[in-house]
């Protein structure tokens, strides 16, 4: 373990920054995502309805692991022979952080739709009733309300995202995952490994978590 | 009541809105003129609330003519928010953001909407509140006020875009007994002063004393109208007398 | 602290390997029934060659020397080799196929008593406590680009990203290079995702086994070219074990080996997977 740890400790901690890395990439594309489709589904229109629903069904159906070799290997083989481009390809940042940002982005959309819906209607009648028009009403009476039922899922869904950061390893990327099983492979230690890297996760994941409390918290304080 | 025709601040004839395959309103029509006091009465489901519901545009109109402040509200090129600023509108559950406090819920839509100032808003609220005596309560969150307060602030709210019409919704159906009072004594100082105002309520003893005319609907109609006397004291209709034989 | 691990993880092992049980341990030549039975066997470990059932461990796919072939066969040349000297030393085994860190585990944790996976002997694993067997196939590792790729030898590496395998000895071979002519590497878990990394321009190169890499670009008609000049000096590859109890199984596995070698089975063996 101590042997690992000095051997390898800096290449772990190194890829745990690069997981930190690629989960604040996937999400933060992950929220706009999630907005944007999270409010098509609650708008009065159907079509925009039916477009958000079609995106979190089609992303929900399919694994995170085949949508990141379709997104690795395939789409820029789509692009080149569809486009005739010749050598466009994607890092595997890029590819990883659009793979999260669309995995993460649909359970947001279901989460910011579930929160914006938990808010009363007379809110929104009571906002447009003054003359506010939807939009301001949604972003200055709804979407706050909205977002402090939301944090809770919120942060589950992101320390779920930190985690399946792990599944673009199949991909090459060179998060916690793939790089510890580069050190079990030159060192042999499995157990060793694995309990580092587990107790690394845990370490961050806790960290955020009280983190996520504390500012939920803040958010709710005087309100009730 | 002899009303002048340039006086009528809301027009409606042969309204009809369907829910669905659900006809909740028939055929209404009527005209109410500046500073009326309009209290509508009825059995739930008759339609009353969907009738008020529909003078703002907060129900889509499925057909007939409704005209508020010269404005057509079947026109899709009216601009509804325009008119909204200037119909005030009280709800049955207060509906205060309950992400701003009091100060919050009442400068929002006027600061918004470039009405005023957040100086001249802070200051037209304080003055609103006074009026119904809750100007120590600016700080306070809707959840740390008492129904009666919050219906107060509410009506505060709607006053704070100085709208010519006041639409109220039920707005003592959900209050404890006792707070009752002091929401309809608001209402009352509204009515001496003069604003144009429907209410929809189950307040007979409002009805008699404030309207200036009571509106009896019952299923998707208005089946009874005429001032509180002829309407409340000396029914004429059956159903007006059913209704009225329940509640009194 | 070791033996702390051990006892835990033991326990997941046992678990992971029961929910393998079904579909994963595609048991080869070798008999009778399946995981029922490993426990008693484990804690007898030890006693008399008769009798006893190894446990052999071994990775899921490393074509040609573990995979599953068209009619559904568990296949390679492993799977060959440890059938061929099991039948020369009349042992008994069952081969479980756990994928490469799974058969690590299994013998870490002596749910298995040795692992046949393709493994490169170096100093870095015998230092953890890793016994190995002599080598049994000796492979030179080399540099593969794509068809149509300007690049002919490690000078034209600098500054691109070149694809490895974890685990091989050509991601070792990558590794020792990269510094040198200032390259990065993309570690991928499985062969078919690092060839079709080369294959759509995401990573300039990738490094493999030699006869592998021949093989793979024949069956599967991949637009690769393998850089002869690019070849090291190859290494080999052992039969592995953790625990002092499988000597008996290291020792058969050696005499076992030396034996095929001699009487032609082994040059057999390597025909039918490598042509």
């Amino acid at each position: 373990m101590i042997q690992i740890l000095t051997t390898y400790g800096g290449l772990l901690l190194a890829a745990m920054g690069q997981t930190l890395l690629l989960a604040l990439c996937g999400l933060f594309f992950a929220c706009i995502l999630g907005l944007i489709f999270g409010l098509l589904s609650v708008v009065k229109n159907r079509a925009c309805n039916i477009i958000s629903i079609i995106f979190v069904d089609a992303i929900r159906g399919v694994p995170m692991i085949v949508l990141a070799f379709y997104i690795y290997l395939g789409i820029p083989a789509l692009v080149n022979s569809a486009l005739g481009f010749n050598g466009f390809t994607l890092t595997a940042l890029q590819a990883g952080t659009v793979c999260l940002a669309l995995n993460c982005g649909a359970y947001m959309a279901e989460i910011i739709r579930a929160g914006i819906e938990s808010v009363d209607k007379g809110q929104m009648e009571a906002a447009r009733s003054l003359g506010l028009p939807y939009w301001r009403a949604m972003v200055r009476v709804v979407l706050p309300q909205a977002i402090r039922t939301m944090i809770p899922s919120i942060i589950n869904q992101f320390i779920i995202t930190l985690k399946d950061t792990s599944i673009l390893s199949v991909i090459g990327f060179p998060e916690l995952v793939n790089t510890a099983k580069n050190v079990v492979a030159n060192s042999f230690k499995v157990f060793e490994v694995w309990t580092i890297v587990a107790i690394m996760y845990l370490i961050v994941i806790t960290a955020l978590s009280v983190l996520a409390k504390k500012v939920e918290r803040r958010l709710n304080r005087g309100r009730e | 009541m002899a009303v002048n025709k340039q006086n009528v601040k809301i027009h409606v004839s042969h309204l009809k809105k369907n829910f669905g395959n659900l006809e909740v309103l028939k055929d209404v029509s009527a005209d109410i003129c500046e500073g009326e006091v309009v209290v509508v009465l009825g059995p739930s489901g008759s339609g009353k609330s969907t009738f008020l519901r529909c003078l703002n545009r907060l129900e889509e109109i499925t057909g007939g003519e409704v005209v508020v402040d010269g404005y057509d509200l079947t026109d899709k090129k009216t601009d509804i928010n325009k008119v909204r600023e200037n119909v005030g509108m009280v709800f049955q559950h207060f509906n205060l953001f309950n992400n701003l406090n009091v100060m919050g819920n009442m400068t929002l839509a006027p600061t918004e909407l470039k009405k005023a100032t957040k100086a001249e808003a802070k200051e037209n609220a304080l003055r609103l509140l006074n009026r119904v005596g809750l100007a120590d309560k600016a700080d306070a969150y809707p959840a740390q006020l008492s129904g009666g307060q919050k219906q107060r602030v509410a009506i505060a709210r709607a006053l704070a875009m100085n709208p010519d019409i006041m639409l109220f919704d039920e707005p003592t159906s959900a209050l404890d007994p006792e707070m009752v009072g002091e929401v309809l004594q608001v209402m009352k100082q509204l009515a001496a002063e003069g604003m144009t105002m429907v209410v929809v309520t189950h307040e007979i003893g409002f009805a008699r004393e404030v309207a200036s005319r009571v509106i009896f609907m019952e299923g998707g109609y208005i089946v009874e109208e005429g001032t509180p006397d002829e309407v409340i004291n000396h029914p004429k209709q059956p159903r007006t007398i059913d209704f009225l034989s329940k509640v009194l | 602290m070791k033996k702390l691990f051990a006892l835990g993880m033991a326990a997941m092992m046992a678990l992971s390997l029961a929910a393998c049980g079904g579909a994963g341990s595609s048991s080869a030549a070798s008999t009778t029934d399946p995981a029922s039975s490993e426990a008693a066997t484990a804690e007898t470990s030890g006693t008399a060659a008769s009798g006893k059932k190894w446990v052999i461990a071994t990775d899921t796919v490393f074509k040609p020397f573990e995979y599953t072939d068209a009619s559904g066969n568990f296949v390679g040349i492993d799977v060959d080799i440890v059938a061929a000297i099991a039948e020369d030393q009349g042992f008994e085994y069952e081969l479980k196929s756990l994928g490469w860190d799974g058969a690590i585990a299994a013998c870490q944790s002596g749910q298995a008593d040795g692992m046949i996976a393709g493994a490169s002997i170096t100093d870095e694993r015998k230092e953890s406590g890793w016994m190995f067997s002599d080598g049994y196939y000796t492979a030179t590792q080399t540099m593969t680009v794509a068809e149509n790729s300007d690049i002919t030898g490690f000078e034209d590496l600098a500054g691109k990203t070149v694809a490895i395998k974890i685990g091989t000895q050509g991601a070792a071979y990558a590794e020792s290079l990269k510094d040198e002519y200032g390259f990065q590497t993309q570690s991928f878990e499985d062969s078919p995702t690092m060839y079709q990394a080369v294959l759509g321009g995401q990573c300039v190169a990738c490094f493999e086994d030699t006869p592998i890499m021949q093989a793979s670009i024949k069956d599967g008609g991949l637009a690769l070219k393998v850089l002869e000049n690019t070849a090291n000096e190859g290494g080999d590859y052992g039969f592995a074990i953790f625990s002092e109890n499988s000597q008996e199984l290291l020792d058969m596995f050696n005499a076992g080996l030396a034996n095929i070698k001699a009487n032609g089975t082994y040059d057999q063996i390597l025909a039918k997977y490598l042509g």
